[in-house]
């Protein structure tokens, strides 16, 4: 277990406030959180892409970080007008 | 444990430590434009020092140029979103994004001073 794998651990329980906000917050306090986590998952998939020296890993993060600006903003506007 | 691998360490390290004090703010704030302040450094912050963890530890390889253009995307994204729930969140609260939630609100909108 190299210095990767123990930082994508510590990020993982780093989270876990974040968590707590996404279930008992009202909702945009949830959003926040949310968006808040969705950066901190692209930086778990990069660094157990390095931990674990799988450099075909490396795409997963580029796609995730694109498809989270999209999905975020998706969200925003849907909360703004409709719920 | 050579030079790079310590270097990386203390990086990664501080990364983890601004994504917790970021947690945790986002925790312990109250309303959501607070907690959005909390957002900033785990998105924008933590994925730069991760990204020079990786650059110490490998190198420019292809590797650290798909890291970069990962963590790229979520250094512009951050300010983009931070801005569309802020304004969300006041389009929620007061129906308009341009309106003041209180009378002598600081932004000079017609409607408070009336």
């Amino acid at each position: 277990m190299n210095g990767f794998v123990i930082a994508t651990i510590a990020m993982l329980i780093a989270a876990v406030p974040c968590g707590i906000v996404v279930c008992r917050g009202e909702i945009m306090a949830s959003v926040v959180a949310y968006e808040a986590i969705s950066s901190i998952a692209v930086m778990v998939l990069v660094l157990l892409s390095e931990g674990f020296r799988r450099p075909g890993e490396f795409e997963l993060p580029v796609l995730l970080a694109v498809l989270l600006f999209g999905s975020g903003l998706v969200f925003v506007r849907f909360l703004e007008r409709w719920l | 444990m050579s030079g790079r691998e310590v270097v990386a360490d203390c990086l990664l390290g501080l990364a983890v430590a601004v994504v917790l004090a970021s947690s945790v703010g986002i925790l312990v704030m109250r309303d959501v434009y607070q907690k959005l302040h909390y957002v900033t450094p785990a998105a924008l912050v933590a994925p730069i020092v991760v990204g020079l963890a990786i650059l110490a530890q490998s190198g420019l390889t292809a590797n650290t140029a798909e890291t970069a253009l990962a963590l790229v995307f979520i250094v512009i994204a951050g300010p983009f979103l931070s801005h569309a729930t802020i304004r969300a969140a006041r389009i929620r609260e007061t129906g308009d994004w341009r309106r003041g939630r209180a009378t002598g609100s600081r932004d000079g909108s017609p409607g408070d001073r009336a």
